[in-house]
């Protein structure tokens, strides 16, 4: 099992909306896939019209593995489940610190689901913590979706640097540009400035009212509006995945 | 382990309506929205001894779909693309993929048969919660079995599947269904499985190839053998049909172990039954074992292929190809010869007689037929010890030098006693006799690699004299016949150490425990 954590230090960089999409391409693709939310506020349990039961929280996930599977649930599209998030997980990050091996908590708890899913997508919270530092070490590879703006560049420059200084491995580390308005000389100047610079996938995905409509729809858009342009930017983003997975041939 | 909900199948009278699901079922707020509707020909699989079904698995061909499904959840293990619905297949002939790798692992040899066609029209919902969030999926399906006129009554079932993580939700929803009036029962996939198989008059596991006639120690070993022989009798009339309709080796295999058994229930146990019959009968089945000889040869020599291509340099591999084409060309011919014969008055006379001889139920003149009212229980114990020390002596006789018609030999004193074994298991403890099974099948297993690595090279021998020109299948016969020579040395070699295993002390324990008569 591969595990993709969808990251950024920044919020509102469409993190969810990318999630949400990748995961369901991976489950008709490389079937099954999890998609575990970690992020109090659910937004991608929300848009599966899930919600956690109500004896789950934030210390049952902590527990792992036998905890974790009893609180899977199925969305709507075959072969995909999701592990919903529960607003307790807003203390996380302080209930991880109780742990051993806090940073390692993760990849521990998450091991037994390999058996059973091919791919496990990450909803991450925007923030630097040590949940944080734990999902680095749990994910193969860290999807950084950036809006082409100076701030979004500096925050990701910041997660670099988190990596340097801490020793981790920054080749998991793969930005892509994200809500991109081609109309924006700003974003058309950052996309050229960072389009060679090594790590950064091709692939863009541009700022689609229909995104937003994921809202309305609760469900990802490569379900309802597969031709519309986010959703095939989607799917272009998803085959550039696969390759660094590994998972084509 | 990721789990999946199992499915629960309520029979009812009639196929329900949505209309009736939504009034009498579903909670404030909660809907079902149509999801398909699909009309299809479904058909369930196994081998002719339901090894899938021994295994807990069921073969189903469903949506162009074969699927393994585990009989006691009901959850599909494995799937492949299945075009049609024939009425057998072998494993092999299925793509890559794991599910003809578990099916090879059941049987490879055996065919999987079509165990029924059912004709389904199924309406499937969607149950949607108050958040419009799919719980589970909600199945209206009426089976009708085809080519069973007699049953005309259809199933109707409504499939109940939640969602993972939608149990508890769904929990209501099915007691509502359990107590609704038109529910006439509530089935699991197993119960599903039997219902359905029982309406396509399909007995299951009602065949199998091994010998379990239950005898009673106590009496008389003519009534024993009777009912031997009646076993023996249905497994060939149980097998006609799979031979005639060519689906698999097999078929033929079990008629013909049926046969040499019934020769060997009234060979072994002479003295039981009148002696002129006794030698009619005889004569008639040894007639018919050579009748099946010629097709049987083929199928083995077919079976083969893929270890005589697999032992051969792969530039001579294609010399084979001919020879192959051959054999299965002569297989056709003699198949039919065989199938014209079964389908024949003669056949049929035969089989009245067999049947007329079955069924009397006195005792022959005890002049005559002095063993006849004796014990099955004696003359177990003293058929058993005759074999085994004829065994134990002719196979002390035999030294390095020793020929090949001896061995042989040897190995047909093996095959009687195992059939004695055999016959007669039912009246031992089972933890007396499997032992013994156990160190003669050692010493069976040697003999039968020696002679069958002998008939090999001895038919290759003669394949090699028909053709003169073709050198390339010349080297392959060569390269054959020196491993299959060097097999049958092995074998030889082998013999001494697997003979002496067997003729000591500890096996003569094991048989002296079940002479001794403790472990009846």
């Amino acid at each position: 099992m591969k595990a993709i954590a969808l990251y950024s230090i920044k919020g509102g960089v469409g993190k969810t909306a990318a999630a949400v999409n990748l995961a369901y391409l991976s489950s008709r693709f490389f079937p099954p896939t999890l998609l575990c939310d970690l992020d109090p506020q659910g937004a991608s349990s929300y848009y599966f019209r899930i919600s956690a039961s109500k004896k789950y929280n934030s210390g049952k996930f902590l527990k792992g593995n036998k905890k974790i599977y009893s609180n899977i649930k199925a969305t709507d599209f075959d072969n995909l489940d999701l592990l919903p998030s529960d607003f307790s997980y807003r203390n996380l990050d302080i209930e991880l610190a109780e742990e051993k091996n806090p940073q390692r908590k993760l990849k521990k708890n998450i091991e037994e689901l390999s058996n059973d899913y091919q791919l496990l997508f990450f909803d991450s919270p925007p923030n630097l913590t040590l949940l944080s530092e734990s999902l680095f070490a749990a994910s193969d590879i860290i999807l950084v979706p950036l809006i082409p703006t100076t701030l979004s560049i500096r925050t990701f420059m910041q997660l670099k640097d988190f990596f340097d200084a801490n020793k981790l491995n920054s080749s998991k580390i793969r930005p892509f540009f994200s809500m991109v308005e081609k109309q924006k000389k700003l974003h058309r100047d950052i996309i050229n400035e960072f389009r060679n610079t090594p790590g950064f996938l091709t692939q863009t995905i541009p700022y689609n009212s229909e995104v937003e409509k994921m809202g309305l729809y609760r469900a990802p858009i490569n379900a309802v509006q597969p031709n519309c342009p986010a959703s095939k930017a989607y799917l272009h983003l998803w085959e550039e995945v696969t390759k660094l997975t590994e998972l084509q041939g | 382990m990721r789990t999946i909900p199992e499915t629960v199948y309520f029979r009812t009278k009639s196929t329900l309506s949505p209309e009736t699901l939504a009034q009498q079922i579903l909670p404030a707020g909660w809907i079902l929205t149509l999801l398909s509707s699909t009309k299809e020909q479904q058909a369930f699989y196994d081998t002719f001894e339901w090894h899938a079904f021994e295994k807990g698995v069921a073969v189903q061909k469903k949506e162009r779909i074969l699927f393994l499904i585990d009989i006691n959840s009901g959850q599909k293990s494995a799937s492949v693309s299945f075009q049609g619905n024939p009425l057998s297949f072998f494993s092999e002939t299925l793509p890559d993929s794991l599910l003809q790798t578990k099916l090879c692992s059941l049987s490879n040899i055996r065919a999987f048969s079509r165990l029924c066609l059912l004709n389904t029209l199924t309406t499937s919902y969607r149950l949607l919660d108050q958040n419009s969030k799919t719980v589970a999926i909600i199945a209206v399906e009426s089976i009708q079995l085809t080519g069973h006129e007699r049953y005309q009554e259809e199933i109707h079932l409504l499939a109940l599947t939640p969602f993972k993580g939608y149990e508890e939700d769904t929990t209501p929803i099915h007691q509502s269904l359990s107590s609704l009036e038109a529910v006439h029962s509530v089935l699991n996939f197993r119960e599903l499985f039997l219902l359905v198989m029982k309406c396509a008059k399909q007995r299951v596991q009602g065949y199998s190839a091994k010998f379990l006639t239950k005898l009673h120690p106590d009496a008389t070993i003519h009534e024993s053998a009777l009912l031997l022989l009646e076993h023996t009798f249905s497994v060939m009339l149980l097998n006609k049909n799979g031979i005639k309709k060519n689906i698999d080796s097999e078929f033929l295999h079990d008629y013909r172990v049926a046969l040499r058994r019934t020769r060997s229930i009234m060979k072994l146990l002479m003295g039981i039954f009148n002696e002129r019959e006794n030698q009619y009968f005889l004569n008639l089945f040894r007639t018919l074992g050579k009748r099946t000889n010629d097709l049987r040869d083929r199928d083995v020599y077919l079976l083969r292929k893929k270890s005589y291509c697999n032992s051969l340099p792969p530039n001579l591999q294609p010399s084979l190809i001919p020879f192959f084409e051959h054999i299965a060309e002569s297989r056709k011919v003699f198949h039919r010869r065989l199938s014209r014969y079964l389908s024949s008055s003669d056949y049929q006379v035969s089989l009245n007689e067999w049947e007329g001889f079955l069924n009397q139920q006195t005792l022959p003149d005890v002049e005559r037929t002095h063993q006849g009212s004796r014990s099955t229980k004696s003359v177990a114990l003293e058929t058993i010890k005759r074999a085994w020390k004829k065994l134990l002596r002719r196979g002390r006789q035999i030294s390095r030098e020793t020929t090949d018609t001896e061995l042989h030999a040897l190995r047909i004193d093996c095959k009687k006693l195992r059939y004695l074994l055999e016959f007669f298991a039912s009246i031992f403890q089972p933890d007396a006799i499997i032992p013994v099974i156990r160190q003669l099948k050692e010493l069976q297993e040697n003999l039968g690699a020696f002679v069958d690595a002998s008939v090999q090279i001895h038919f290759l021998h003669q394949q090699l004299e028909l053709i003169h020109s073709d050198t390339l299948f010349a080297a392959s016969m060569g390269g054959l016949m020196v491993t299959l020579f060097q097999k049958k040395e092995e074998a030889r070699l082998k013999f001494n150490k697997t003979f002496t295993s067997f003729d000591h002390e500890e096996t003569s324990q094991l048989f002296h425990d079940l002479l001794t008569g403790s472990s009846l």
